[in-house]
């Protein structure tokens, strides 16, 4: 069996498995559940068959397509239901099936009471279905399916308990907020199409170099960074993620952590070529993900919220990642998306099954002391949130400095050293997160009764721990492995030997983190500080934290509110009174015509004959003065 | 004959626009009806000038017919006024205006 | 002066004012009458020009059925009384209809001076056309050139009989006075309801 033949089984398996789910989904009940994740895990069994297929072959190989039919074809542009296996999909794919199937069976578990649970799963399994053919596709018309079908499903997920009208604000707001970020991006597709002819990946990178202007180039990757600047929830098409939170935990691990938002970091690394070719677009993919990175970090310093600083830190960990593809260090931004899949998963679930044992409480003042009444739960979660700050030698630890060392090698060392300020905020936020939750003494009731969740939520837990550790495998023990896989599609990463030396970084990135690590302990940890008159203390400070720096107010006052009152005019004045009007007008004129119309007809005879007589003698008249 | 067929055709049309001042005017169905048959008598004598004019007998031919069609009308036309005076109990025609708009 | 000048001049103006008195007539009655004077004048001038056979048929026919015929009907719907000649809904009825009689008279005078003149006689040979007798001639003309026409009238006349005897029927109740008066009620003008 050819890897290319079988790569339709991919998409296809979740495909089926949301068609079921939808249809009957009710009547399925409780294995619904069970259903949709054996669909995922197949589906990541070919994954991984397809993926180790490509190991063995040369470089040129490595990239299969297969077409499976004619998609669209006007005149002479044509775009196919193309599928293209390379080590870059294969890498996301194997990202997506892999950590989607421990979600799922994850979620068995945690939506177990939900009422409509059969549909749960059908919205995840049609996820799973669109980020693989977002990966998958050959063509950008392809990608830009799966790209608008998770925006879809993200907007079904996040709003999924629509009943409270917080959750399907959320929902959205998503949809708005990315939609921004797609119509750009269509438009760099529809400039693509018209420089190049078609939207096929081959051709365009074979011909970017010939066919491209830098300003086009500029113009193009610039349109659909900003696609990727709202998927990816970066500055300043943030705002949703903090609030997408509404939706169930198993959807903010797998569309708000691990996949949907890495889709813009995807488009990045898979349209390099014309990113490269004009210079200025990368500048500003990396400006922009250094800015997010530490606008993020700090946000999520101030959040109460255990899963918001989850999205806060999702968000500036995302902004890390564009810092490093906007650096050409594509395969290390490539492995930090995988890592951070990894431990960002891991500890959403691991918040899932902390708001488990709280009664769905999320406030981390309210919690403590969690560690020894949910101690799988809490493991986990250190693991990973070690994991995040870079911890030696746990996955973070290689990609954080694998890009600092890119950043100083660079030549702009403002980068580094922001990057570095970036490396000690994420250790602040995350310890000050693990200190809150699972050390000191319990500050409320829940917390006190607090209990470890099922086996079926904590062996996933454990499964992603273990990958979250062994991510670093694929970057330790065979050097460079996935830069070596991946680099027929992404080119090698920039060497460089301006900066500093590797080890002197190495140095640096520990020392931060190990600042942060402590001085979160001290304040939130140890007990000697009371960390909550702090608080009180630097409340306005904290409030402009908690708020994201108040970007959703001026959003509120500059766009929505002005965008609100040009549709209450809209509906209220120009449709009820100027179309209605017009309509209106119409039927009252008519009407007005024919009463004056009626008015001929007196329904006495002698009118009429008098009519009669005089049209028969001016037509005589006519007649006779023309002989 | 030593009279103009003009006279003969200037008397007919005068005779025509009586007859069609009373189909305006008069209110009464017969009398409109009786109007309508003055117009028609004037139109025979026109006829006849002209076939006279012509010396042929067509026009003599053609006011016979129009005779004969007169006299079918008149008596459906009377049949038709006395069917709706059964109705509307009145010959004045103002009182038919079943058909105002 | 011939004979018929002088016919001519002296029953042209009777014809006239008995069509115009038949006209302003206020009895149904009067004005029939006034009306047969006027068709006796008609069968006149037909004699005068020619036609004898139709100056008998215009008598026999016109005068002697048509004009019963309404006698007939005006005394069974009894119509004979006084009629209110006053103009009171059509204000500018009357007017214009004279109006209009009078451009149709004038525009008739333009063209026959613009035609034949006024003082053109007629050709002479019209015996030669009336040759056996105006009603023989005529014959001969009605019964080979005319011949489908005929045919066609004498059945125009069968169905107009048909027709009359039809449209004439009673119907098999008599209308009753509270029927005739919910009728009348429901004949009254009714305003157009504003249309919402």
């Amino acid at each position: 069996m050819s890897a290319s033949g079988s790569l339709w089984l991919i998409p296809a398996l979740p495909l089926v498995g949301a068609g079921v789910n939808l249809f009957i989904g009710k009547r399925l009940g409780r294995s619904a559940g069970i259903f949709a994740a054996v669909l995922v895990a197949a589906s990541f069994a070919v994954s991984v068959a397809v993926a180790g297929s490509l190991i063995g072959l040369s470089a040129q190989d490595r990239v299969q397509t297969q077409e499976l039919f004619e998609w669209i074809r006007v005149g002479a542009f044509s775009v196919g239901a193309t599928l293209r296996l390379d080590p870059l999909s294969a890498t996301m794919i194997l990202v997506v099936t892999g950590i989607g199937t421990l979600i799922h069976i994850y979620s068995i578990g945690y939506m177990r009471d939900d009422p409509r649970y059969g549909r749960f799963f059908a919205y995840m399994n049609l996820f799973v279905f669109f980020m693989l053919m977002l990966v998958l596709g050959q063509n950008l018309l392809v990608l830009y399916l799966g790209w608008e079908g998770v925006g879809l499903c993200s907007y079904l997920l996040i709003g999924f308990w629509f009943e409270k009208t917080e959750n399907a604000n959320a929902a959205k707001k998503a949809f708005v907020t990315t939609r921004i970020g797609d119509t750009a991006m269509l438009i760099g597709l529809a400039l693509i199409a018209v420089k190049f002819g078609t939207l096929d990946y081959t051709v365009i990178f074979g011909a970017a170099g010939s066919t491209l202007t830098k300003s086009a180039a500029t113009a193009i990757a610039l349109l659909l960074f900003a696609g990727a600047v709202g998927k990816s929830a970066q500055v300043p098409l943030h705002v949703w993620l903090p609030d997408a939170m509404a939706g169930p935990t198993p959807v903010s691990a797998l569309i708000h952590a691990a996949t949907m938002v890495t889709a813009g970091v995807y488009l990045v690394l898979r349209m390099h070529v014309i990113f490269e070719i004009s210079g200025v677009a990368l500048t500003v993919v990396a400006i922009v993900g250094v800015a997010t990175m530490l606008f993020a970090g700090t946000c999520a310093f101030g959040q109460d919220d255990i899963k918001r600083v989850l999205a806060y830190s999702t968000i500036s960990q995302l902004g890390f990642m564009f810092l490093a593809a906007g650096l050409k260090a594509y395969s290390i931004a490539l492995f930090m998306l995988v890592a951070h899949a990894f431990y960002k998963a891991l500890m959403f679930l691991g918040a899932g099954s902390v708001m488990h044992g709280m009664h769905d409480h999320t406030d981390m003042k309210q919690m403590g002391g969690l560690l020894r009444k949910m101690p799988v739960t809490g493991v986990t979660f250190i693991v990973g949130a070690l994991a995040l700050a870079g911890v030696y030698p746990l996955s973070g630890f290689f990609a954080k400095d694998e890009i600092l060392e890119v950043a100083s090698n660079s030549g702009h060392e403002l980068l580094f050293v922001l990057g570095v300020l970036g490396a000690l905020i994420s250790a602040l936020y995350i310890g000050r997160l693990v200190f809150l939750t699972f050390f000191g003494r319990a500050r409320s009731e829940e917390a006190e009764h607090a209990h470890e969740s099922p086996a079926i939520m904590t062996i996933p837990l454990v499964l992603l721990a273990l990958g979250a550790a062994g991510a670093s495998l694929l970057d330790l023990t065979i050097h460079g492995a996935l830069s070596t896989f991946v680099e027929p599609v992404v080119g090698p990463t920039p060497e460089g030997a301006a900066g500093l030396s590797y080890a002197a970084i190495v140095a640096i990135s520990s020392l931060m983190v190990a600042i942060g690590l402590f001085a979160t302990w001290f304040v939130y940890g140890s007990g000697k500080i009371d960390w909550l008159a702090l608080r009180v203390r630097m409340q306005p400070a904290q409030r402009v934290l908690e708020h994201g720096w108040y970007v959703d107010n001026y959003y509120s006052a500059l766009l929505v509110t002005p965008g609100k009152a040009v549709a209450a005019w809209l509906a209220y004045v120009f449709d009820a009174r100027i179309i209605d009007g017009i309509v209106n007008g119409i039927g009252a004129g008519v009407r007005a015509l024919a009463r004056s119309g009626r008015r001929l007809q007196t329904g006495l005879v002698r009118t009429y004959a008098l009519a009669f007589l005089a049209g028969a003698i001016g037509l005589l008249v006519y007649v006779g003065f023309r002989l | 004959m030593s009279t103009p067929i003009s006279y003969f055709l200037v008397l007919s049309s005068i005779l025509f626009a009586i007859g069609s001042v009373g189909v305006l005017t008069r209110k009464n169905a017969l009398i409109i009806f009786m109007s309508v048959e003055l117009q028609l008598n004037a139109v025979n004598l026109t006829l006849v000038a002209f076939s006279r004019m012509h010396n042929s007998l067509n026009g003599q031919v053609l006011a016979f017919f129009s005779m004969v069609v007169a006299a079918a009308e008149v008596v459906v036309g009377l049949a038709i006024i006395v069917s709706v005076y059964r109705r509307i109990r009145s010959v004045n025609v103002d009182d038919a205006e079943a058909l105002r708009g | 002066m011939q004979a018929d000048l002088i016919l001519f001049w002296v029953f042209a103006p009777i014809s006239v004012a008995s069509a115009i008195a038949m006209l302003v007539m206020r009895n149904a009655v009067h004005s029939a009458l006034f009306l047969i004077v006027n068709f006796f004048c008609l069968a006149l001038f037909y004699l005068i020009l020619g036609a004898t056979f139709l100056f008998a048929v215009q008598i026999i026919v016109y005068a002697g059925a048509i004009m019963v015929l309404f006698l007939f009907v005006i005394m069974l719907l009894g119509v004979d009384g006084r009629e209110d000649l006053r103009e009171r809904r059509l204000i500018a009825q009357r007017p214009v209809a004279i109006a209009l009689g009078v451009a149709f008279v004038l525009e008739v005078t333009f063209a026959i001076r613009a035609s034949i003149g006024f003082s053109a006689l007629a050709p002479a040979g019209f015996d030669k056309v009336n040759e056996g007798g105006n009603a023989q001639a005529l014959a001969k003309v009605l019964f080979s050139k005319y011949f489908f026409p005929f045919e066609v009238t004498s059945i125009l006349l069968i169905i107009a009989a048909i027709a009359a005897m039809i449209l004439a029927q009673r119907k098999s109740h008599a209308v009753t006075q509270a029927e005739m008066e919910a009728h009348n009620a429901a004949m009254e003008p009714v305003a157009p309801e504003p249309v919402a």
